[in-house]
């Protein structure tokens, strides 16, 4: 098999299913950053991702919007720059407490010293 | 759960228009004795409210995609429907060719179709989260 070939399709497919549901992991973390706006967020996410995680201002609307309705996330209007008033979101402590379960979980497995050697250790 | 939507006001707002509209032409014509025009008035209610249920259903799903398998718009359209047309009958506004055992009929009926329609949604209900179906609030 061509390696050259497949590899970058593997990683693509496999890339693709990973990060489904990333996306709140992302917002999560950006709120647990402090509060932002949808354009913060988004900026904190693709940056922090290393633009490998995109998302569209819509997108991200409609999960906060459903996020807010959940009580995990809500926001407070403050003052826009020399535009309209903005949306400032934050966690609620339901949120905080849900990230953190969810870190302690899913995360910090990848912490364990054995699996940072594993993931670090290079194959010849 | 947040039910009512502004979505579904909307569309409550302009069934209610289309409801008033249709009780009148629909006593109008059959007072008149214009039969087919019945028809015709009756086709465009149901184009309009399967147009107004299909745009204001969909605008609140993308807006937050409460897992209700439609059965709030459906309720609504119950009551607003029956209502409507009780009143027509209460402020004496039908033709003399309506009778209102035709409505509570129509109501008895619809009403079964109701509650099969509330067990879709309560089962809807136990794979929801304050309303968002489990696999929609993460995806």
């Amino acid at each position: 098999m061509n390696t050259d070939k497949e590899l970058p399709k593997l990683l693509t497919a496999w890339e693709e299913t990973y990060k489904k549901g990333q996306l709140t992991l992302w917002i999560f973390l950006s709120l647990k950053d402090g509060k932002k706006y949808v354009d913060e967020i988004k900026h904190f996410v693709e940056e922090q991702s290393n633009q490998t995680m995109l998302c569209e201002s819509q997108s991200l609307y409609r999960n906060l919007r459903k996020f807010q309705h959940l009580g995990v996330v809500n926001y407070e209007v403050g003052e826009g720059n020399k535009g309209p008033e903005r949306k400032y979101y934050f966690l609620t402590e339901l949120g905080r407490d849900l990230l953190d379960s969810f870190i302690k979980r899913n995360i910090n497995l990848f912490f364990n010293e054995r699996i940072k050697n594993l993931i670090n250790k290079e194959d010849k | 759960m947040k039910s009512l939507t502004n979505n579904l006001l909307y569309f409550a707002m302009l069934f209610i228009f289309g409801a008033i509209i249709f009780r009148f032409g629909l006593s109008f014509f059959l007072e008149n004795g214009s039969y087919n025009l019945v028809w015709v008035i009756a086709a465009i209610y149901f184009i309009f409210n399967f147009m107004i249920g299909w745009i204001f259903g969909k605008r609140d799903h993308i807006s937050l995609p409460l897992f209700d398998v439609g059965f709030r718009f459906h309720l609504v359209t119950f009551i607003l429907f029956n209502g409507i047309s009780i009143a027509w009958f209460l402020l004496e506004l039908n033709s003399q060719k309506e009778e209102i055992g035709v409505v509570y009929t129509t109501a008895i009926i619809w009403s079964f179709f109701l509650v099969l329609h509330f067990i879709f949604y309560l089962y809807a209900q136990k794979q929801s989260i304050k309303g968002i179906n489990k696999e929609e609030i993460f995806d």
